[in-house]
């Protein structure tokens, strides 16, 4: 009773969840252009993951994995569907395939699969890791949505994402966590997990027990994949920022169900991945163009932001390609070889951002 | 040689012996338009004062027409043709406009229906479309400077001193009261108008000066200033003879974000306003007057309240806070040490110790029925000793302590509570300079053993020397942001007037 008198009241004022209010890019987080001036490393037809063996650069490109030693590429493995995950293991690698199955390609364990975790299909498993005790851990964005239809789990208020191990000695199966908002990227971090809920904005921590401390909250944006960097601490992508107008929209759902029942979803009130394709885009409450050229403060469709965060979660550093940018959805990003690769989906690229070049320009 | 209307040599206003302005030369030439520009503090409005009768000169000589004259009030400054408008106007609200005009020339029976029709005439000579009947308190406020500028004429006023007028002023309404400045000139009456705007100072202006820590720095025609060089003339002082020093070269690195402040909304001085404070840094608020950084820490700790509808959200460790008054913010972390320590800082009649216990009690969620003197004794004590406030013993009053221990005394009264975040608002203000390098002293380690830390500085060398992080305000939210190793005082300063 007096929680529904509070809510009309903030709704009346407001307050609260409806002061409807974004947190600001500043601090560590202030904007740069280091990312969109970035060095293009690669342009690809559909990459999706990034990972490293430590030597070499492993990505995941539509339906086959490629290993770039250098510049050159090499195909390691293809499968018949999307690879929507990848991770480097010892002898071999494991994938993703359309969100619905991992599997482990090369290695003692090749050929192992997993299409259910605790009983359930994996449905949008987007994102795979290595535990310190050799276990995998994927991250299922949603049990009811596929994995590209992503935007339809914001939209639908998603609840339902789920962290998992694998073992791929025994090949069993456990579901560390559900009920996510959506679950994109897991990490390990010394003996506990973390994994990113997108659509609460904030980086968990998954210890023995079920229950998940957030190392990181109110991010300004939505988080996707998380790993380890080189020098201690983790590289975390954001692939794209949060506007007032989508945080308003997602009050409103008789708003959403109409939006998502009867306009195209690539004209949705909504983030994405990439923007400025066509006229018919959401204008996201602010004029994104003057005179034809985009503001790099207007409220972001799509934005590329990649966060360095220090062992304990705090952010010590970020990388941004702005709203007039391009290098926008950025959904992976690995450490090699003193260089940092970064996946921007929204623009098909993977970057390459040398680490002491961009940590000695944020310094001047 | 042109005489000049009013002249100013080798002027020196004091206050407690603070030099305001030293040794300023100036002159006003008849029927210009003279801006004054400077910095906070740079003098501008004490100037002024001096010529409006508001203050007297310490030393020097002020002539009017090249007559020596030295008026002691408003009245006599009036007589001798001189009237200021000040930046709140000094109209009656609750008269009428005719009533506002023809204030202290009322004979003993006025005849309302007379006072009318002679403010109507004068208006309507002016081509100022006010109504003489119209109540003061219900006109804009351009309508207002209206009212004040006609006053100015109406008291034959020769000269007309104009303090920031076009602060409050919608751009509409500035450009109305643009005009009216030219055909005050037309009509051969000389303007002084101090601006923060540059824009409008280049714009309006025949002559500029630039005034800077009470010193004149330099006069010229408009033609020969830019934007570039009234800042560098603004701001350019020798770092080596200041207090403060150079440039960092090296910056605390953040901590966790302790306050995270969203789409903030205050009337009209506070609009939209978003920013992050961390732990263990110092957090510089730079801006110029009226630019809401005061409001936004006040809102922050309490002391007022944001708009009741839509005010935005604030976040104390990530967690809504919404303090109807200061005692909650106390107990939550958040110190606020204002900026005018007299009136909001310390009960003046009360000890240092006395004023420090209560700090603690503020505290203190359960309120005590019974309070300790030894417990006081010994904790006035220990921070009076901590801070180094100086006096004869620890039971003087506040009032009879320095600026300096007083300044002191109020921050003691804070970090007596222990807070996370602390909030100073021009921490130096009226402070020697000796008691300036400690309280520095205080702030850095502050920072240093981990407080979120916030300064509110209208003095750039001082918010470049403290700062890791330096955020700009300006009208009513924060506009800019730099960290240490990039920040320059120019570049400050531009984005505060940009």
């Amino acid at each position: 009773m007096i929680a529904t008198l509070r809510n009309w009241t903030h709704r009346l004022l407001g307050r609260g969840d409806a002061a409807i209010t974004v947190p600001m890019l500043d601090g560590a987080l202030k904007p740069n252009q280091i990312l969109e001036e970035a060095e293009v490393f690669a342009e690809l037809d559909a990459p999706e993951d990034l990972a490293t063996d430590g030597h070499s650069l492993l990505v995941a490109d539509g339906a086959r994995v490629l290993r770039y030693e250098g510049a050159a590429a090499s195909e390691i493995a293809r499968v018949d569907r999307t690879i929507t995950g990848l991770a480097s293991l010892p002898g071999g690698i494991a994938i993703i395939v359309d969100g619905r199955e991992v599997r482990i390609v090369g290695g003692p364990y090749d050929g192992r699969t997993w299409t259910n975790v605790g009983g359930t299909p994996l449905s949008a498993a987007n994102a795979i890791g290595l535990a310190a005790d050799g276990r995998l851990l994927v991250t299922d964005g949603s049990t009811v949505w596929p994995y590209e239809r992503w935007c339809d789990d914001l939209m639908d208020l998603g609840r339902s994402g789920r962290l998992c191990t694998l073992d791929p000695l025994s090949g069993q199966d456990r579901e560390i966590a559900k009920g996510l908002a959506y679950a994109f990227g897991a990490c390990a971090a010394g003996d506990s997990i973390w994994v990113c809920e997108s659509w609460r904005h904030r980086l968990l921590q998954y210890g023995d027990s079920k229950v998940g401390y957030p190392v990181l909250g109110r991010l300004p944006g939505y988080p996707s994949r998380i790993s380890p960097a080189a020098g201690g601490g983790f590289w975390l992508t954001v692939f794209t920022c949060r506007t007032q107008l989508v945080e308003f929209v997602l009050r409103e759902p008789a708003y959403r169900r109409r939006m998502m029942k009867e306009i195209d979803p690539r004209y949705w009130v909504a983030p994405a991945l990439s923007s400025g394709n066509t006229f018919l885009e959401p204008l996201q409450g602010a004029h994104l163009k003057m005179r034809g050229i985009h503001k790099p403060w207007a409220p972001p469709r799509s934005y590329g932001l990649v966060v360095r965060l220090d062992a304990e979660g705090l952010i010590r550093y970020s990388l941004h390609s702005r709203v007039d940018g391009k290098n926008h959805g950025v959904v992976a990003a690995v450490e090699c070889r003193g260089a940092l690769f970064v996946l921007a989906k929204g623009r098909r690229r993977i970057l390459r951002v040398s680490i002491a070049d961009a940590e000695r320009s944020l310094q001047a | 040689m042109i005489t000049p209307i009013v002249e100013l040599r080798n002027a020196t206003k004091k206050y407690a012996g603070v030099p305001a302005i030293q040794n300023i030369d100036f002159a006003l030439l008849p029927g210009e338009i003279h801006t004054l520009v400077g910095e906070n503090g740079a003098g501008k409005s004490t100037l002024t004062k001096v010529m409006a009768g508001v203050v007297d000169l310490t030393s020097g000589q002020m002539l009017v027409e090249g007559r020596e004259v030295n008026p002691r009030t408003p009245v006599q400054a009036r007589e001798l043709g001189i009237a200021m408008v000040f930046q709140e106007t000094s109209l009656v609200p609750t008269m009428t406009v005719a009533q506002n005009l023809f204030l202290g020339q009322e004979r003993y029976f006025n005849r309302l229906r007379g006072i009318y029709i002679a403010a109507q005439q004068f208006l309507q000579s002016l081509q100022f479309d006010v109504d003489p009947t119209a109540t003061v308190s219900l006109l804009g406020a351009a309508k207002k400077q209206m009212v004040e500028i006609a006053r100015a004429v109406l008291h034959k006023a020769k000269v007309i001193i104009f303090d920031e007028p076009t602060a409050s002023l919608t751009p509409e309404e500035k450009k109305y009261f643009f005009d009216l400045v030219f055909s005050l000139k037309a009509r051969g009456v000389s303007v002084i108008f101090i601006s923060h705007a540059l824009e409008e100072a280049l714009l309006v202006s025949d002559r500029i000066t630039v005034l800077r820590d009470g010193k004149h720095v330099v006069t010229d025609e408009k033609a020969k200033f830019d934007r570039a060089r009234l800042i560098q003339a603004m701001v350019g002082r020798d770092l080596s003879q200041t207090l403060y020093g150079r440039r960092k070269t090296t910056m605390r690195r953040a901590g966790k974000r302790v306050l995270s402040v969203e789409n903030l909304r205050m009337a009209a001085m506070v609009k939209n306003n978003s920013f992050s404070v961390f732990a263990g840094q110092v957090t510089g608020v730079f801006g110029l007057v009226g630019a809401g950084r005061t409001e936004t820490f006040k809102v922050v700790a309490g002391v007022i309240k944001r708009d009741i509808m839509h005010g935005g959200e604030i976040l104390l460790h990530e967690r809504p806070v919404r303090y109807l008054v200061p005692a909650p913010a106390v107990r939550d972390g958040i110190a606020y040490v204002t900026e005018d320590r007299k009136v909001e800082g310390f009960f003046e009649t009360k000890s240092i110790v006395d004023n420090i216990y209560l700090g603690l009690l503020a505290k203190l969620r359960n309120r005590r029925k019974l309070t300790s003197r030894a417990e006081a004794a010994s904790v006035g004590e220990h921070w009076a000793k901590q801070l180094n406030i100086r006096a004869i013993s620890n039971d003087v009053k506040a009032i009879e302590l320095s600026g300096g221990n007083q300044q002191k005394l109020v921050i003691a009264k804070s970090l007596v509570q222990d807070p996370d975040l602390i909030i100073f608002d021009e921490p130096t203000r009226g402070v020697d300079v000796g008691a300036i390098a400690e309280i520095h002293q205080l702030i850095n380690s502050l920072a240093d053993s981990g407080k979120a830390v916030v300064v509110i500085s209208s003095y750039l060398p001082e918010i470049v020397a403290l700062s890791d992080r330096i955020l700009v305000c300006r009208t009513g939210k924060v506009v800019e942001e730099y960290s240490a190793l990039e920040a320059t005082e120019e570049k400050i300063m531009y984005a505060a007037i940009h």
